[in-house]
């Protein structure tokens, strides 16, 4: 098997092309912050936390491949910067109120605030108006809390087979709809399978009934189906 | 040593803040002998003193009118000014009302609502801002106290390091909203 | 038989948007109607290029070209032209500087510097015919290509070529064909990206609409040389007539067998099939093209891997723009060596720009790599219309940046506009004029992209909207100066980390613009004005933010179109205490942005002026003094419009000032620099009067030796309006002879001294307002001749238009282009020795740099040298006070505090400024007097009143239609020469009346639904609140 020589923080790392950068860090211990990226579903490098610096060019690691004598850096102070700027924007863009949040505790947008050192959002906040859909028996989504990572759409698409979840209009009015955008609870295709709550990263789609700081969530079983279906 | 001047203000918030502050117990009086406080809820002053003070925390976000002043005067009067809170710091809850017209809110709460004595409180209260505001959107913070409350240990270690002419070295899990 | 006269009738988009679909039809009837119809042959073609001219009709074999082309037009052109062989002149081009009919297409100068290849049929034949393409050697490259050379030959003289990118990246498109071709597959693809979405942006249409084959050929080639099967052109649904003429094309080469199977008998295959974009902007990236193709939602996804490695249907595939496949059978039919020659450094061949915006031939132009800015700006666009200056140039779309007018001599290539932080893009070219407000510029490509980012990636669907909202507040004058920065470091986070093309560029208008034109940022915030009067938020209306005095001209123009005089002198004195000066000499700054022009012509604000001026003195309408007097004193030096203006504000602020003037007459400039003819003596003298009795003290003849000394006299503050009383002298040669004066001194012996006559021929040199004013002056005294030199175009010429224009009616030669080298004479100047100037390089200003022709000296006889060049200020008794000077040899103030170094002691007006207008110097005085009130303990508030919109007292309705502006009487030439009596004559009562009801009412806030501007509607005062609630 073809073996490539790549420098990681310094470190030098010998692996196998086709990997991405993401892979081989996380295998050494490397530890890169992530948010769209999950372990089990196609990698679309959209929320750009995972971005590392490659020669001087910012690139997302989860959707770069390693090559041979390819020198990486992961934490560089401009890195850092551009990190913590970015997630001061999905705090500006939505409604997250982590105090009243199910998933307070066990957010990863919350831990990523404590992770990047997050003091305040420099940045106005756009207090945006949604509309919570609890229409499905089980679960509900509260875009407020929606930072479109399309974890749901993927999870949904790759992993269920359904298509319920897909991304409506652009822009900072992008959202994640259910069919053709309607209530979820009539969303014909959806089978109820509650996937895409356990792969939301932050309290947007939860379980009804579960009460403040309560819900924790498993997205590491589509990671596990993944690896079931793929190795037997 | 001279004590260190200390203010604290409460604006739109649940006063969870400042009972999170008396809660950091023994804590208490070791500062009682470090620090002044000068007008604060808990001392009942309404007033900053004239020369100033070194230390202002403040509860809660910016809603209206009069919190949009003392904001501005707590900046002024103040030599280090510290957002305590999720409300100072992010907004939170008050600013769920981001986005309703604050008139039609106050009629709708004074006035339809109530089945006697209906009155809008316009005269003597001071007005709503268009839009609740985190304390760093209208003047500058020095530093920032997350939580739900912010944990007591959280305040105390701030609070601390300050008095004693330090930078608080706030990191991970201190940092933690909710 | 072959048509005795063919004639093209311009198809293209633009052409057809006025109206040469109903032309074309009215042209075929007449031509029936006159039996021409066997002689005539009428042939629809794409886009000949000055659009802004359209409708275009060319007429062959003489190359006739006619513009604006109506219906109605067509039956004259034939009966005269096509009948009878006259060409039907009124419908020609003019050349603007020779004023001369152009008849032919080849010598109009919009044409001349252009190199059609790309465009080459566009305009020259018929779209919709395959006959015609074949005719101009179409499909001869792609016979060639395929039956005579292999695939990689083709590539390689693609490569040779140097043929780079058109859709913007500029990447080499031999190299992406090389990649294509080298990967391994069955399958291949091309695809022809005709996205086109930029705002001012239509290359890609034209060449669609108006060349369609040329696509197919490129595209074909292209297939033929990386080795695929199927190809794509991606058009935007909004280019309905490239759509079909397209699909017209394709269908015609089929049946030709250029296109399908077995390509010219060959092995080869391909056929080409049209999809259509529903409008995205961002599905011009080539991923998100590529996705919206294959029927998903038109987001783009990161590379590698490139398209050429994966691309549609995961299978590798070239992408191309239009123009990019537009120039490669020209490649192939003509060699590499004769593409590579064209061009300049890395950049090869020509490329097609979409002239926008302030240009007077907007169109589509095709010119060399290499060619300059200016040269496309000025020699192709025809420069700036309406006497405007130009600012810079836009260039690259939401993607691009501007480039200000300094680098107008930069050859366009892709890596000089990058370097000055611009791209070529795809090829918008948007002309900016002086009325362009860069930060609403920046605004509102941030708009465009923000509402285009397709919302995948957080940096570009976040950021970009928070960048908008800064500069929302920015532009609402709400900005802080901490946003500049918090701009640029969300605008390079931006740039850095977002996902596609789209969000890497979108923050690049705002960065080039705050890197050229900080200035105009820190002027919406720090001075809450908009300098290019675009920012309603931040003013009044348009008119009063563009006097330097900000005069509410809505305001007194409105209680004048009441018949209000006394309202409007009192609203008019709250800002400018010299309504009678400025009724005449103002340069009114406040017509050039009137609205108004948007319906017919400007308002004449400056003579409705002059009538409430003259109307106010008739009535003897005065300001009392204040009834309170502060004891502090305050000094002013120099009784010139800043020291008037600053004595007068001062009363107002409660203060008794005293001027201590050198002169024997009060006026400083006005009264020794301005001929009567322009300002009489007595309108001059009824301003100071009033400025008097409302509690100021002039002493005249009381010349400042020393500043201290007026300190220890107990004045409390000194304001230093001392002027720029000095003529700047030439180097001729020669030291001065007798017979050459300043033109400042000469006008000073002529109004103060009673010179009173000139002898023989006179020669002044400049082409200022004190040029005009030294010549006319002159011919008044009896000169035998005057004759004006100035070393640029007319156009060129600072004066004001209409001084100009007098001046030649008054007989006065004004020779342009014409450059004084030294003087000529021994005892007494005998005359000028003077050097034709040719236009050289492009300045700093925009303006063409002149440049003497060789071997053209000629002497212009004179017996007296006028040297009106410019003036500057004597700075001795200043700097002796302790008062620092600037580098341009001018007073050092602090710009907020008005202070020179020594505390207590004032300045403004030319004195700190540079010699500039009257309205300018009555600005800074009152600036003056706010800065002293405030140094005193005041706080500096002139006027207390809040501002009240005047209702109409009549039907606004009745003047909304077009109206002619109103003129006052001139007097006859006759009576101007030999006379000093005033030129411009007055309004009449009712004259004024009307016109004043001409004023749109900018200052009242517009409801956004009707349009309809009401009173009493404006923005409420905001203190206290904050940006957005």
């Amino acid at each position: 098997m073809e073996r490539i020589t790549v420098k990681i923080d310094g470190r030098e790392i010998v692996t196998s092309p086709g990997r991405t950068i993401l892979e081989v860090a996380v295998e050494h211990g490397i530890r890169i912050p992530t948010l769209c990226h999950l372990e089990g579903l196609s990698d679309v490098g959209a929320c750009r936390l995972c971005i590392v610096d490659v020669r001087g060019q910012l690139v997302t690691s989860c959707t770069t491949r390693v090559a041979d004598k390819m020198e990486v850096l992961t934490g560089t102070d401009a890195v850092r910067a551009y990190r913590r700027t970015i997630l001061e924007l999905l705090f500006a863009e939505g409604n997250h109120v982590c105090a009243f949040c199910v998933s307070n505790g066990g957010c990863e947008l919350q831990d990523l605030a404590c992770e990047l050192e997050m003091h305040s959002v420099t940045v106005p906040y756009a207090y945006p108006r949604h509309r919570v859909d609890a229409t499905h028996p089980r679960f509900l989504i509260d875009r407020d809390r929606c930072v479109l990572c399309g974890r749901c759409v993927r999870a949904c698409g790759e992993v269920e087979g359904a298509r319920t979840w897909n991304f409506a209009e652009r822009g900072s009015q992008a959202r994640v709809i259910t069919d053709l955008d309607v209530d979820w609870g009539t969303a014909a295709s959806c089978t109820s399978c509650g996937k895409c709550v356990e792969v939301c990263p932050t309290g947007a789609i939860v379980r009804k009934g579960e009460s403040n700081g309560e819900m924790r969530k498993k997205p590491e079983v589509i990671t596990r189906l993944k690896e079931r279906r793929t190795h037997g | 040593m001279a004590k260190v001047r200390v203010a604290t203000m409460w604006f739109s918030g649940c006063a969870g803040c400042h009972m999170s502050l008396l809660d950091i117990d023994e804590t208490l009086i070791d500062l009682a002998g470090m620090i002044t406080l000068f007008n604060s809820p808990i001392t009942d002053l309404k007033v900053f003193p004239e020369e100033g003070v070194d230390v202002t925390l403040i509860e809660g976000a910016v809603g209206n009118e009069e919190q949009l002043h003392l904001a501005r005067t707590a900046r002024q009067k103040s030599k280090i000014l510290i957002a305590l809170g999720d409300c100072a710091v992010t907004g939170n809850v008050p600013a769920l009302r981001n986005g309703m017209d604050p008139d039609e809110m106050i009629a709708n709460i004074y006035g339809d609502k109530v089945t006697s004595n209906g009155a809008l409180p316009y005269e003597a209260v001071p007005h709503l801002l268009g839009r609740v505001r985190p304390l760093a959107e209208v003047v500058h913070v020095d530093y920032f106290l997350h939580g739900c409350p912010p944990p007591a240990g959280l305040i105390a270690k701030a609070v601390l390091a300050l008095v004693a002419g330090k930078t608080p070295e706030l990191a991970g899990p201190d940092l933690k909203f909710g | 038989m072959p048509s005795r006269l063919e004639v093209l009738v311009c198809a293209g988009g633009a052409c057809v948007s006025s109206h040469s679909r109903e032309m074309r039809e009215e042209l075929g009837k007449r031509i029936d109607a006159h039996g021409l119809a066997e002689e005539v042959r009428i042939i629809e073609t794409g886009c000949m290029g000055p659009c802004e001219h359209g409708p275009l009709v060319l007429v062959y074999p003489e190359g006739v070209l006619y513009k604006s082309v109506a219906a109605a037009d067509v039956d004259e052109i034939v009966r005269e032209h096509f009948l009878k062989g006259r060409v039907v002149s009124r419908l020609l081009f003019r050349s603007e500087e020779a004023d001369r009919i152009i008849r032919e297409k080849r010598s109009i100068p919009f044409f001349e510097k252009q190199m059609k290849i790309v465009l080459a049929n566009c305009g020259a034949i018929d779209p919709e015919s395959i006959d015609e393409y074949i005719g101009a050697n179409g499909y001869e490259a792609l016979g060639k290509a395929v039956t005579s050379m292999t695939p990689d030959e083709v590539l390689a003289e693609v490569k040779a070529s140097g043929l780079r990118g058109r859709g913007g990246a500029g990447f080499s498109t031999g190299m992406k064909w090389q990649f294509v071709r080298d990967a391994k597959s069955s399958e291949k693809m091309v695809i022809c990206n005709a996205d086109e979405g930029d705002p001012g942006a239509f290359m890609d249409r034209a060449v669609l609409e108006g060349d369609p084959h040329t696509i197919i050929e490129g595209m074909t080639i292209a297939a033929y040389a990386v080795g695929a099967q199927r190809g794509y052109v991606y058009v935007r649904a909004e280019y309905p007539l490239a759509i079909e003429r397209l699909q017209i094309a394709l269908k015609a080469a089929r049946a030709m067998g250029l296109l399908g199977k077995n390509i010219l008998e060959t092995e080869f295959s391909f056929d080409i099939e049209v999809r259509v974009g529903a409008g995205a902007f961002v599905c011009g990236e080539e991923t998100a093209l590529i996705a919206s193709i294959e029927g998903r939602r038109g987001v783009p996804r990161t590379r590698p891997p490139y398209p050429a490695a994966s691309g549609l249907w995961k299978k590798p595939t070239l992408l191309n723009n239009v123009e990019t496949y537009a120039n490669v059978r020209h490649i192939i039919l003509r060699g590499a060596a004769w593409f590579s020659a064209i061009g300049v450094g890395e950049s090869k061949g020509t490329k097609v720009f979409a002239l926008s915006g302030n240009v007077r031939n907007t169109g589509l132009v095709e010119v060399p790599m290499g060619t300059t800015l200016g040269e496309v700006v000025f020699d192709i666009g025809g420069g700036v219309p309406n006497g405007k200056r130009l600012k810079a140039v836009q260039t690259g779309g939401p993607s691009g940046g501007c480039i200000p007018v300094e680098y107008l001599n930069t050859p366009i290539s892709y890596e000089s506009l990058k370097q000055l932080g611009a791209i070529i893009g795809s090829g918008g070219l948007i002309v900016l004029d002086e009325d362009t407000c860069m930060v609403n510029l920046a605004r509102y490509f941030i708009e465009f992209t923000a509402s285009e980012s397709c919302g995948q990636c957080t940096p570009c669907r976040v950021g970009l909207v928070r960048m908008l909202e800064i500069l929302n507040r920015i532009t609402a004058g709400e900005g802080t100066m901490d946003d500049l920065d918090k701009l640029e470091s969300l605008a390079t986070a931006i740039g850095k980390t977002s996902l596609c093309g789209l969000g890497q560029t979108a923050p690049n208008p705002v960065l080039s613009t705050l890197k050229y034109f900080r200035d105009e940022y820190i002027a919406h915030i720090r001075y809450k004005t908009c300098p290019a009067s675009v920012c309603a938020a931040m003013f009044v209306a348009p008119c009063e933010s563009s006097c330097p005095a900000n005069v509410d001209v809505p305001a007194y123009v409105g209680h004048l179109a009441n018949g209000d005089v006394e309202e409007a002198f009192r609203v008019h004195m709250e800002h400018n205490p010299l309504p009678g000066v400025c009724g005449r000499v103002c340069y009114a700054f406040c017509e050039t942005k009137c609205q108004r022009t948007q319906v017919d012509e400007p308002v004449a604000i400056r003579d409705l002026k002059r009538f409430m001026a003259d109307a106010a003195s008739e009535h003897g309408l005065g300001i009392a003094p204040p009834a309170k007097v502060k004891p502090e004193k305050v000094v002013i030096v120099g009784a010139g419009p800043a020291g008037l203006s600053c004595a007068y504000f001062l009363t107002r602020l409660g203060y008794a000032p005293v001027i201590h003037e050198a002169l024997p007459i009060a006026g400083g400039t006005m009264a020794t620099g301005i001929p009567s003819y322009r300002l009489p003596r007595g309108i001059l003298a009824a301003d100071v009067e009033r400025i008097e009795k409302a509690g100021v003290e002039i002493q005249l003849l009381t010349p400042v030796a020393d500043v201290e000394e007026l300190f220890s006299a107990g004045a409390r503050a000194v304001f230093a309006a001392t002027g720029a009383m000095d003529g700047q002298t030439l180097r001729l040669g020669t030291p001065s002879l007798p017979g050459v004066y300043a033109g400042v001194d000469f006008l000073k012996a002529v109004n103060l001294e009673g010179k009173t006559a000139v002898e023989g021929d006179v020669v002044v040199i400049g082409g200022g307002n004190s040029a005009i004013d030294s010549a006319r002056t002159a011919r008044r005294l009896g000169a035998k001749s005057v004759t004006i030199v100035y070393r640029r175009a007319k156009a060129d010429m600072p004066a004001s238009r209409e001084e100009i224009a007098e001046a030649i009616e008054e007989g006065i030669e004004v020779r342009d282009m014409t450059a004084p080298l030294g003087l000529v004479g021994s005892k007494r100047v005998e005359g000028l020795r003077c050097s034709k100037m040719v236009p050289g390089e492009f300045d700093a200003s925009g303006r063409r740099r002149p440049v003497a022709e060789e071997g053209s000296d000629f002497v212009l006889p004179a017996s007296t040298v006028l040297i009106a060049v410019g003036q500057q200020a004597n700075l001795d008794l200043l700097t002796k006070a302790g008062a620092e000077a600037t580098a341009d040899k001018n007073i050092a103030v602090d710009e907020a505090s008005m202070m020179t170094r020594r505390a207590g002691l004032f300045a403004g007006g030319d004195v700190t400024s540079g010699p500039s207008t009257v309205v300018q110097a009555i600005a800074a005085g009152r600036r003056a007097a706010a800065a002293i009130d405030r140094y005193l303990g005041g706080d500096g508030i002139i006027v207390r009143e809040a501002r009240v919109e005047v209702a109409s007292r009549y039907d606004e309705s009745e003047y909304a239609k077009e109206r002619e502006r109103a003129v006052p009487p001139l007097a006859e030439v006759e009576d101007r020469v030999g006379s000093f009596a005033e030129v411009r004559g007055c309004f009449t009562c009712a004259q004024a009346t009307e016109e004043a009801r001409r004023c749109l009412h900018c200052d009242r806030a517009q409801d956004e639904e009707s349009g309809v501007r009401e009173a009493g509607g404006a923005v409420a005062s905001r203190a206290g609140a904050l940006p957005g609630d």
